[in-house]
């Protein structure tokens, strides 16, 4: 006997993201321990009056109840578990949150199990709402995110021959997901160095347990370096630019960027009042 | 000849139908309908809305001040003596712009972003008229003194306040959001703890 669908199921979620649906309604994409990313419609959910849009906010860990549809599930009841409201409150922790968000929704595949998933995007929105530090927290997750969808980066071992490669005589390769040593760099196209303190810096980041790797302490240089070459990796792996990751450097250089604008040249001051 | 049965997207019904389903929120069945709707309405009708479209794309631009849609530059509120011009509320699209104006509550001057920084829609601060509101504000003849948000109170329009706090504050501009809470006619066991936080965080004398 077929198994029935149950017409109606309750699941935590994390939501991802949110599009509109016609005047009134929404499709938003949660993640569930159980059924990974899903797309739900909530109906209604664009009238100001709507007591489930506040419950499906992206960067929201929320209660859902979903009545089973013929393409999609509908929302019937949302409850928020946990708003994160710390996010709301620093640009650097919030555009943070969202490259963390769009990091999971590009690297996951709908009906797929991301119950690992799940589990990584929670404790990294709990660390950073908290208070943790973003670029241990960010690193830290797209790390064990690669890891838990199959795109673990190699930083120790050449992707090509699997010697083991000297920490100051590296090459690296987004698009590969790793380093290569001396020998095979150049029969890979793309392959470029890699500071030799980067790659310890990752290298440790991805072995140990993110209570250890929470007393590195690295300067702004090189935590800047390593933002660079993770979001370089997240950006070929995702096939795509990952404007998230953009926005957290635009968001942490915006206050400086302001001092350093040029006066208002001719064509500029023709068009003002 | 069938009128459906042209040389493909040729026929006239035909590209009626694809130029209707091309429109935000219009289905295959929407489209057809509304198709039918024209063929069946008088033709003074008909040419009516061909003329509106036609003159809506040629004599609709944007206000050099304020990005506002307007059919002259600059538009009708940057235009006025009697508004208050030290205050600019930056909205992210132009009906916001009616929907504070409908209140009467607001005297000043306006800025339309056009957008929201929406990084899961591709969309950055590059994307929006903020560059434009810059040098609006650095233009010391404006004055320019206080600036409201009044971008959506959700996670996008968020990040676009914060991130226009981090840019005009150092300007020595004072950069205010609209107030959030709840709704006309709310339910409070509905609101969401962001809300009914804010709400309680910035509750007011009651009388």
């Amino acid at each position: 006997m077929p198994t029935r669908i149950p017409r109606v199921t309750k699941t935590e979620a994390i939501v991802l993201r949110h599009r509109r649906l016609g005047d009134a309604d929404r499709i938003v994409t949660l993640l569930t321990p159980a059924r990974g990313k899903i797309d739900v419609v909530a109906k209604g959910a664009l009238r100001s009056r709507s007591r489930m849009a506040g419950h499906l906010e992206p960067l929201t860990r929320t209660e859902v109840v979903l009545a089973h549809g013929r393409s999609m599930d509908i929302v019937t009841q949302a409850q928020t578990v946990d708003a994160f409201t710390a996010l709301h409150r620093d640009l650097d922790r919030l555009s943070t949150g969202m490259y963390l968000l769009e990091a999971t929704d590009r690297l996951t595949f709908e009906e797929a199990d991301l119950h690992t998933v799940y589990d990584l995007l929670h404790a990294a929105l709990v660390r950073l709402a908290r208070g943790d530090g973003l670029q241990l927290v960010a690193r830290t997750f797209e790390l064990r995110l690669l890891d838990a969808t199959g795109f673990r980066p190699e930083w120790s071992q050449c992707l090509s021959c699997n010697a083991a490669v000297a920490a100051d005589d590296a090459a690296w390769s987004p698009t590969s997901g790793g380093v290569l040593c001396a020998t095979c760099r150049s029969s890979r196209g793309g392959a470029v160095p890699i500071d030799s303190k980067v790659l310890r810096v990752l290298r440790a980041f991805q072995a140990l347990p993110y209570e250890e790797a929470a007393r590195i302490r690295l300067e702004p240089e090189l935590s800047g370096h390593v933002e660079h070459v993770m979001h370089e990796l997240m950006q070929a792996l995702s096939e795509r630019e990952m404007k998230s990751a953009h926005f957290v450097a635009t968001a942490r250089r915006a206050a400086t960027r302001v001092a350093e604008l040029p006066d208002d040249d001719d064509d500029a001051a023709a068009t003002r009042w | 000849m069938n009128a459906f049965d042209g040389p493909g997207a040729e026929s006239p019904i035909t590209r009626l139908v694809e130029a209707f389903h091309r429109l935000p929120g219009i289905g295959p069945k929407s489209a057809q309908r509304l198709a039918y709707y024209i063929l069946r309405a008088p033709d003074a009708e008909a040419i009516a809305l061909a003329e509106a479209l036609i003159e809506v794309k040629r004599s609709v631009v944007l206000c050099a001040r304020c990005q506002d849609l307007t059919t002259q530059s600059p538009c009708r509120i940057c235009s006025d003596g009697a508004r208050d011009r030290v205050t600019i509320c930056v909205v992210e699209e132009p009906l916001d712009v009616r929907a504070i104006e409908r209140t009467g509550g607001f005297h000043g001057l306006y800025h339309v972003l056009h957008g929201v920084i929406s990084p899961a829609d591709g969309i950055g601060p590059e994307d929006l008229k903020i560059q434009e509101l810059l040098a609006r504000i650095r233009d010391i003849d404006t004055g320019v003194t206080e600036v409201i948000v009044a971008t959506n109170p959700n996670l996008e329009g968020e990040a676009t306040a914060m991130y226009l706090g981090r840019l005009l504050q150092p300007l020595g501009i004072r950069v205010t959001r609209l107030a959030r809470g709840l709704p006309a006619g709310a339910d409070l066991e509905y609101a969401d703890d962001v809300t009914l936080g804010r709400a309680l965080e910035f509750r007011q004398e009651v009388g």
